[in-house]
């Protein structure tokens, strides 16, 4: 589904990656972790060609991320659901809005957007909230916005930025659920967090990336597939 | 567009009334100032049309005159390239048009009988520079006894600076109403542009999440275009309606004021076809004006990202 081949990323002297190779099949759940700055972000971001990389390749399915055209983009990121890590919901919007705006974004006829609409409201239980705007809701329920609004076009990838930064431990579990439900039904996840608690209570693949490099990579068999790729 | 543009635009302008109001006021202006100045060079060129097509050289023709002889010379002035709009007028019709002129002394015209007044052949020159010598040609002509230039009826060179200082006028207003509709299409642009400008800054975040989430680029300028469009539209009716009251008040004075002259079409549903050819033209230069001023701004804001 997703696959690095020897991918890094500079900003001026800094390298916030450092030549990652790894794959996340699809149908997997996969953590990356690290701590703060050691380029989790960036590795999502390079996946939704937000950054393009200075060497190396990213492929999405049998797409060349880092060759696609600029027009193209719009089209790869349709296909990506993002939760992202400062949540970027629309403040001047309602929770139905917001979640209107992606079925918008991909050219959905306004015909199918109630049902579906209605459907991601239920899933992510903010049915009684779709009318209220963001300034409105609690940190789990802007979570779940953006959940909703990531979800409610049936992406085959997710991409999770530490969702359940800043929440307490029974919303972030909440979170959990709802993300772990959405892989049961065959979707590949990869979430990035340093919430060691949340990566040793799932079974998961987990990235490790420490200043940049991928240290770790550990399969969800935890005795085969966990390898020390350098040092640090 | 979808509807979903176009309540977002709506929802923009809801959101900074006061910008919209600004907007539509100095869009208001601009197309009222726009629609005056059209109906007055429409006025103008009828006026000097009128003055221009109106017989300038009548040929009095002798007692005598046969008529096949009088058609031949008709035929002859009408086939000539520097003349137009050849007229007979014959002795009853001449009598007509004296009582017409004298209605208000009734005793004049009923001193005289249609055998004093010669019939005549009038007609117009395509220059007023050929008149000279198109009247002295027609002075040579056996059935004609006399020729009369209206320059001379109504006082020296009377018509020909009457139709010089139309065309002087005509091109200063021409002229001067181009340039102040000009300056108002100018500062219009300038006012669309900052507030679009201003609108791209102020939803520059929301311009990110739509991008990271998937939106074309159509997609995120559409509402943005849109609010620039509803807001020269607007702009358009509401000037071009303020100007069509106005004139719809003063056309009676106006038609009344001039006479004959056509300054203004004397059928209402021609007053009508006049002002709704007007509004089209306003539509398509308030769209440019649109499209124009929101393209611009969206560039200048993609520059300073």
């Amino acid at each position: 589904m997703v696959t690095f081949k020897n991918v890094s990323k500079s900003f001026g002297d800094i390298k916030a990656v450092s030549d990652v190779s790894f794959e996340v099949k699809k149908g997997e759940f996969a953590f990356l972790t690290g701590p703060s700055g050691s380029g989790k972000t960036t590795l999502l971001k390079l996946i939704l060609r937000e950054y393009l990389p200075d060497s190396g390749e990213i492929l999405l399915d049998e797409i060349n991320v880092t060759t696609l055209k600029n027009k193209q983009v719009p089209i790869l990121r349709q296909k990506i659901g993002t939760v992202f890590q400062d949540l970027k919901v629309l403040p001047e919007r309602t929770v139905k809005e917001n979640i209107e705006v992606a079925l918008a974004v991909v050219g959905l006829s306004e015909g199918e957007w109630k049902s579906r609409l209605d459907d991601i409201l239920k899933w992510v239980n903010l049915e009684k909230r779709a009318q209220l705007f963001p300034a409105q809701l609690s940190g789990g329920e802007l979570q779940r916005v953006s959940i909703a609004r990531a979800l409610v076009v049936n992406p085959q990838l997710i991409l999770a930025d530490e969702p359940t930064g800043n929440l307490d431990w029974e919303t972030s579990l909440g979170i959990m659920d709802l993300l772990l439900k959405i892989n049961k039904e065959g979707k590949t996840v990869i979430m990035a967090t340093h919430n060691q608690m949340i990566i040793d209570k799932y079974n998961k693949k987990i990235i490790h990336l420490v200043n940049g490099k991928l240290v770790k990579e550990k399969g969800e068999d935890k005795k085969v597939k966990t390898r020390v790729l350098e040092e640090v | 567009m979808s509807a979903l543009s176009f309540k977002t635009a709506t929802g923009y302008i809801k959101r900074s009334p006061f910008q919209a109001l600004s907007a539509v006021f100095v869009l208001s202006l601009t197309f009222f100032v726009g629609t005056i100045v059209a109906l007055l060079v429409y006025s103008s060129s009828q006026v000097l049309k009128y003055f221009e097509t109106r017989p300038q050289v009548i040929a009095f023709l002798k007692s005598d005159a046969t008529p096949e002889a009088v058609s031949a010379l008709q035929n002859k002035l009408a086939g000539d390239s520097r003349i137009k709009d050849v007229k007979y007028v014959s002795k009853e019709e001449a009598l007509s048009i004296y009582k017409n002129a004298t209605s208000d002394n009734p005793l004049l015209s009923e001193l005289v009988s249609p055998s004093i007044f010669p019939a005549s052949l009038e007609f117009s020159v395509n220059n007023l520079e050929f008149a000279s010598t198109v009247i002295e040609e027609v002075k040579k002509e056996p059935i004609v006894s006399e020729v009369g230039y209206t320059a001379s009826l109504g006082g020296e060179k009377s018509l020909q600076d009457v139709v010089t200082r139309l065309k002087t006028a005509t091109f200063y207003l021409r002229l001067g109403g181009g340039v102040f509709v000009g300056i108002l299409a100018l500062t219009s642009f300038l006012i669309l542009m900052v507030i679009i400008g201003m609108r791209v800054s102020a939803r520059k975040s929301e311009i990110e999440i739509l991008e990271l989430i998937g939106a074309t680029k159509n997609f995120i300028r559409s509402p943005i275009v849109l609010e620039a469009f509803i807001y020269s539209l607007i702009g358009t009716f509401i000037g071009w309606l303020l100007a069509f009251i106005f004139f719809i008040y003063l056309t009676p004075s106006l038609l009344n004021y001039f006479g004959e002259i056509p300054v203004l079409p004397k059928e209402p549903s021609n007053i009508f076809i006049l002002f709704a050819m007007v509004l089209g033209v306003e539509i398509v230069a308030s769209c440019i004006l649109a499209l124009a001023g929101s393209m611009m701004a969206l560039s200048r804001a993609r520059q300073t990202k």
